[in-house]
């Protein structure tokens, strides 16, 4: 027999009729499941869209020409020979720097064409800095060889266009004069985003220098640090570096929208879990009432032989309490055990929704569980628990004795 | 030694907003070392009377002392504590804690007591052998006959030595054997280790035992006999 007669008496009653036990445990294990499991999704949904977005040519920070951002014309480029990218480089938490020339322009084939963004890369730098080098599924990334172009699938099916096959690609130089040249599409990518699929094309940046007559002059300088929460502290570090004729933004600041829906997701996902919490409380109140029905002549019995209003209420608590706590046990065990498999090898969606893709998700959801809804999943749920059995508490503690006692 | 006296009490319930004088003006006195029973018809206000001599009912007027002490104007937290520490109660149904072993229960009043659990062990196992019934101690009410659990009862209500023992109709779940069996035991107790016990109860075997027998018709008292 444990130390404490009032727990073990609590444990067994919760035994006694096991099966109304198993439903309401089934219930907070289902609650605690579903509250997890819909912050790893949408954790994992969030994430990996931004993920994606920096990985795919957003990276952390990025420093253009002051106004450029504005209107991004072609005009507004930063000097070559200013050695930026050598200075940032030298900054502790910076892994990787490349320089973009970036433009807008008209792509064509035979057949027909399209409005794009032109990103004109060092191949090497690139690499480090972008994802897109390791979504080729047809053909080469950028090698150095002279008007070599990679496109998405979907650009290559628009233009009916593909491997090997040559495109034109139309800009304006600085000056506003428009310049083509003929492209060879040397690979084709396929990204986790429909819209950048289609809209974005990547040369050589010297073929591109070369095409709008910009020198070694440049747009962008494109940073990856080392951890995401560093961008934030050496966009100021960066700023003081480089000076006022250039501006310096995260990715925080270059997708607001984004980071918007973030926090916003995050804030939704409080009021889903306000509501499981309260079907949870109505559910708890339902079986413990009934518990406390079934048993009021064993309370009066409890009452007449000294056990106090305070340790009855107590004693029913404890009883939530205990079922509480073992539901969130239970739940997050069978939870993390169905989590850690799917957080390597993802949710595949692609049968459910196109929209992921083409909202820059990716039909694969890898889901991320945050420590803070576990903690607070591990607190909330058996205080849920508990604040369901109060009400039944109170009406066991208002029985008179005599009354409990003759009860049939 | 005085242990229960009560002056004048009444008790009036309403049945469906009509009141019923179940007690009128009942006086008597429980000493310590008696052997009381009240008797009477059903519905002559036996267990009222028992009830309200527990603590366990408030009355509508009159007064209740115990060890010479008002309770009738006690917080229930006050009586609850008084029940804890200074009565025993066994009931009609044995009302034993389905959850727990006969120990357990013997055990559950002593807890609630705050006594260490060395204590409680050694003082329910005493309580277990006076009875008898030592071999149960790991058993569940479920698993006993309504004897057994009876005696588990009486055992739960000694073990803390309380003051008075009030028992309502223990023998009415009985036969007449077993019954008889478990008065014979609390006759011994009451006389060797001189508890007091107040019975309510119509069952003959009861009645011929007691040694002050207040008899009740329609709440009022009858008749006192001392033997």
């Amino acid at each position: 027999m444990t130390k404490n007669l009032l727990i073990n008496l609590a444990w067994r009653n919760i035994w006694r009729n096991k099966r109304r036990s198993a439903v309401v445990l089934s219930s907070i294990i289902v609650g605690v499941a579903a509250i997890i499991s819909m912050d790893g999704l949408t954790n994992g949904m969030t994430y990996q869209r931004l993920f994606n977005q920096i990985n795919l040519g957003t990276s952390h920070i990025q420093i253009h020409k002051t106004g450029y951002t504005d209107n991004r014309l072609v005009k507004n480029f930063i000097q070559g020979e200013l050695q930026l990218k050598a200075d940032i480089l030298r900054l502790p938490g910076v892994k990787a720097v490349s320089e973009r020339v970036v433009t807008f322009g008209l792509v064509s084939s035979a057949e027909s064409s399209a409005g794009i963004y032109v990103y004109g890369v060092d191949h090497k730098a690139e690499k480090r800095v972008s994802a897109v080098s390791g979504l080729i599924k047809e053909g080469n990334y950028l090698s150095g060889a002279e008007r070599e172009v990679v496109v998405g699938y979907e650009l290559a099916n628009k233009l009916n266009a593909g491997l090997g096959n040559k495109i034109i690609l139309m800009a304006n130089d600085p000056s506003g004069k428009i310049h083509s040249d003929v492209f060879r599409i040397s690979g084709l990518f396929e990204s986790f985003s429909s819209g950048f699929d289609k809209s974005y094309i990547f040369v050589n940046s010297n073929d591109l220098q070369n095409m709008l007559s910009l020198g070694n002059s440049y747009h962008e300088l494109a940073i990856i640090v080392a951890e995401p929460s560093l961008a934030e502290s050496l966009k100021g570090e960066i700023r003081s570096a480089v000076g006022s004729d250039f501006e310096v933004k995260t990715y925080r600041d270059i997708l607001p929208i984004l980071v918007m829906q973030i926090d916003l997701s995050r804030e939704s996902m409080w009021i889903v879990n306000m509501i499981i919490g309260i079907a949870l409380v109505f559910g708890i109140i339902n079986v413990m009432l009934m518990t406390v029905i079934e048993r009021i002549r064993e309370f009066g019995v409890l009452m007449a032989i000294g056990l106090s209003t305070g340790k009855l209420f107590s004693l029913i608590l404890l009883e939530a309490l205990i079922i509480g706590l073992s539901g969130t046990i239970i739940g997050l065990v069978i939870t993390g055990l169905i989590h850690i498999p799917f957080s390597y090898t993802g949710i595949d969606f692609s049968w459910f929704s196109e929209g992921l893709v083409s909202l820059g998700v990716g039909a694969v959801i890898y889901p991320v569980i945050s420590y803070q809804t576990v903690l607070l999943t591990i607190i909330m749920t058996p205080m849920i628990a508990v604040a369901g059995a109060i009400y039944p508490a109170i009406k066991a503690i208002r029985l008179q004795p005599v009354a409990a006692i003759r009860h049939y | 030694m005085e242990i229960i006296r009560s002056e004048n009490l009444d008790k009036i319930y309403k049945d469906n907003g009509v009141p019923v004088q179940a007690l009128k003006n009942i006086n008597l006195t429980v000493k310590k070392g008696d052997h009381m029973v009240i008797a009477g018809p059903s519905g002559s206000g036996k267990t009222t009377l028992l009830n309200l001599l527990g603590a366990l009912d408030k009355p509508t007027s009159g007064k209740i002392f115990f060890e010479g002490e008002d309770i009738s104007k006690k917080t229930v937290k006050e009586l609850s504590g008084l029940r804890l520490n200074k009565l025993g109660f066994i009931f009609q149904a044995y009302n034993l804690i389905p959850v727990l072993s006969a120990i357990e229960n013997i055990e559950f009043s002593l807890m609630l007591q705050g006594k260490p659990e060395a204590l409680r062990r050694k003082l329910s196992l005493n309580a277990l052998r006076d009875l008898g019934i030592e071999e149960l101690a790991n058993k569940r009410p479920n698993e006993m006959s309504g004897g057994q659990q009876q005696r588990v009862a009486v055992a739960r209500a000694i073990v803390n030595d309380p003051s008075v023992v009030l028992a309502d109709e223990p023998t009415a779940n009985l036969d007449t054997a077993t019954g008889s069996n478990l008065l014979d035991l609390m006759d011994e107790m009451n006389r060797s280790k001189n508890i007091t016990f107040l019975f309510s109860s119509h069952d003959p075997q009861v009645i011929e035992r007691a040694r002050i027998l207040i008899r009740l018709r329609d709440g009022q008292i009858e008749s006192v006999q001392t033997k």
